[in-house]
């Protein structure tokens, strides 16, 4: 029984790290149709500017993740100006796009801060809750708190305002949109600089969870990709909770599979996704991409 | 999502690849029969250091590559070997076993005498192959008795095997501490699985078995399900087989869930990167096994600490001293056999004795140098010798 609890409460924490990577993937798919393959990088950076405020400059974390989330998003607007040219045009080509980017982040984040990495100390340093025997660390309740608060913020913006609905329009059918007067250009950038800022959110997040290095993104990147497809891609609701399915199975198939939990992990999502092809929340109002 | 990164990175790669042979394309011949036959008396002398530039243990090659630069520097300002210098060239293998293999070949259609790297046991088990054929000497950091299992005449270690390692760890953590309630926790990647097998083997050995076995995956992030296990089964130690930065992540977790038990393990637990991860005080009391426990051992070992802190302004440590040994051994190797290449450079380096900052080095025949290891304590976040 302790373990089971131990080990869902490390799977939930693990899903809302998922979920908050899974975030950013939706929204901009669900606002462009485009799979932002940069993203996980985009985390990366947001994960060493973080912990650089922290730790150099000794601001308090909640500014120094503001402010990741702030030049991340302007890395965001830097990556949509460029790729513009091909938006309306070929999807495909924007696609390879975003993957050189991850590419060109990858290799600055080595120029600026080396490749080896650093370990981030924790910001809440209050020792873990205990709960039936098991123990829950402080700063994972922070974590899954931020995920659903974040959850709910972009919930309120896709639907509830005039931009976010305009910016789904935009998904649907580029031409019509731009035919009924909404500003296309500036609606993809404000999606991409939201969706770096949510990366950032996760990175400066994960940074004290893990080790910041350049290749951090690999394979959370992964799992939140995973996360956001379970969901149903462009849902937002679909990624969070597709993050905790993620971050549970995980969990679950480490303690009974060892070394071949990965294995595992992927042919429940296998399974999963060839049963329901557009994800547990699947709306996929998008055939762009 | 990750076969699009590995592709993408294939993609970077070959496309480096394809621009370097281009630019090799101009100097290839003449480069290759000078280095190759030994002919011209004046053309440098071309060593390769392989190792993770990039990647989660890029931190173990940037030491290694300090230190075999170091090595070379010394060498090379003290006027060269046979009047001839020697250069060092970089290759990143990112940890990959498939990419050591790629460097593997252009070594070998390249004319380097020797490789020095790299520091995982499972590129360099890729690797071996090639540089077997084409009779590149080796001086491997990896641990693993993987390496030394194929009897390949070109590989050698810098350090003593797995075996050692933690034939060392269990006389002291059985034997002297008498802690007999031994829990295990070890990857399933080369490194760990060797760890893993060494350290069972030292159990078998005196009667006990561990009181769990975990196994995790290399790229794991939570640990909860082991850890717990672990925590019922109410170990006086715990075993970990676990590079540095995902050993850090499980002593970090484990002491968010009560774990009280002090950790045990190999040269990786002795690391600032460890140490880091995990948390000073996380880390405190680790139990560590390893032949190189810091700076002010020996004189030898502090000059090697300030020439090291002079080039880097860093502090050395165990992966610096390891390649600077290795590749010491290989210049004293060339040195002695005036500057022979393939089957005559490795019974070269197989006759070398060498005082190195590990130990005294006596090469067996399957490659391995050092059968000692020492016991450390991590003390308030710095690794010190056992009393």
């Amino acid at each position: 029984m302790q373990v089971f609890l131990q080990t869902l409460v490390g799977g939930l924490s693990l899903g809302a790290v998922y979920a908050l990577v899974a975030l950013g993937f939706a929204l901009v798919y669900r606002t462009m149709g485009l799979v932002n393959f940069a993203h996980a990088d985009v985390l990366m950076i947001g994960a060493y500017v973080a912990s650089t405020f922290t730790m150099s400059e000794h601001l308090p974390f909640a500014v120094a993740v503001v402010a990741a989330m702030v030049i991340t998003g302007l890395i965001g607007l830097v990556i949509e100006r460029m790729l513009r040219p091909l938006e309306g045009k070929d999807f495909d080509l924007m696609l390879i796009g975003t993957i050189g980017f991850g590419i060109v982040l990858e290799a600055l984040a080595t120029l600026i801060w080396g490749a080896t990495g650093r370990a981030v100390p924790s910001p809440v340093d209050t020792p873990p809750l205990h709960l039936l025997g098991a123990s829950i660390p402080t700063y994972d309740l922070v974590v899954v708190g931020v995920a659903i608060v974040a959850m709910i913020a972009l919930t309120l913006f896709l639907e509830r305002t005039r931009r976010g609905i305009a910016m789904q329009a935009v998904a649907m059918d580029y031409d019509a949109a731009s035919a009924a007067g909404i500003n296309v250009g500036r609606s993809n950038a404000i999606a991409f600089s939201i969706g770096a800022g949510l990366a950032a959110l996760a990175g400066a997040l994960v940074g004290p969870l893990l080790y910041v290095s350049p290749s951090m993104g690999g394979s959370i990147g992964i799992d939140g990709f995973a996360a956001a497809i379970l969901g149903g891609f462009g849902s937002i609701p679909g990624a969070v909770i597709g993050g905790v399915v993620i971050g549970l199975l995980s969990s679950f198939s480490a303690g009974h599979f060892h070394g071949y939990s990965d294995l595992v992990t992927f042919l429940v999502f296998a399974v999963l996704v060839m049963i329901r092809p557009t994800g547990l929340f699947g709306e996929r109002t998008v055939s762009r991409a | 999502m990750h076969t699009t990164r590995s592709s993408r990175t294939t993609l970077a790669v070959s496309s480096v690849v394809l621009c370097l042979a281009a630019a090799a394309a101009c100097s290839a011949p003449s480069d290759k029969s000078n280095s190759s036959s030994g002919g011209d008396s004046s053309a440098p002398i071309k060593i390769a250091v392989v190792d993770a530039q990039s990647g989660e243990n890029s931190a173990l090659g940037a030491w290694e590559y300090k230190g075999a630069k170091l090595a070379v520097d010394q060498w090379n300002a003290k006027g060269g070997i046979d009047g001839r210098k020697i250069q060092l060239h970089l290759f990143d293998d990112k940890g990959d076993p498939t990419t050591g293999t790629n460097i593997a070949s252009k070594l070998a259609s390249q004319g380097y005498a020797a490789m020095i790297g790299t520091a995982e046991s499972g590129v360099t088990v890729a690797m071996e192959p090639t540089l077997q054929s084409a009779q590149i000497p080796n001086i491997t950091s990896g641990q693993s008795p993987q390496i030394i299992a194929s009897k390949d005449p070109f590989v050698f270690l810098n350090g003593p095997t797995s075996t050692t390692y933690d034939a060392t760890l269990a006389k002291y953590v059985i034997d002297t501490k008498g802690l007999k309630k031994v829990a295990m926790i070890t990857n399933n990647g080369s490194y760990g699985k060797g760890e893993h097998d060494a350290f069972l083997a030292e159990l078998k050995k005196r009667g006990l078995s561990p009181t769990t076995d975990q196994v995790v995956t290399t790229n794991q992030i939570d640990f909860s399900a082991a850890l717990t296990t672990i925590k019922k089964t109410n170990p006086q130690v715990v075993f970990i087989g676990s590079e540095e930065v995902e050993a850090g992540l499980i002593v970090k977790q484990a002491r968010s869930l009560g774990i009280t038990a002090p950790f045990a393990g190999a040269a990786p637990q002795g690391t600032p990167v460890y140490i880091s991860t995990a948390g000073a005080a996380h880390a405190e009391g680790t139990i560590v096994s390893s032949p190189y426990l810091n700076n002010e051992a020996t004189a030898q070992s502090k000059s090697f600490a300030a020439a090291y802190q002079a080039a880097y302004k860093q502090t050395a440590e165990l992966h610096g001293a390891k390649a600077y040994d290795g590749t010491s051994i290989v210049l004293t190797a060339l040195k002695n056999s005036h500057v022979a290449t393939g089957k005559k450079l490795a019974d070269a380096i197989r006759a070398t004795n060498y005082q190195g900052l590990l130990g005294n080095f006596s090469f067996d025949a399957t490659g391995v140098g050092i059968f000692a290891t020492k016991i450390g304590i991590v003390k308030s976040g710095q690794l010190a010798a056992a009393s």
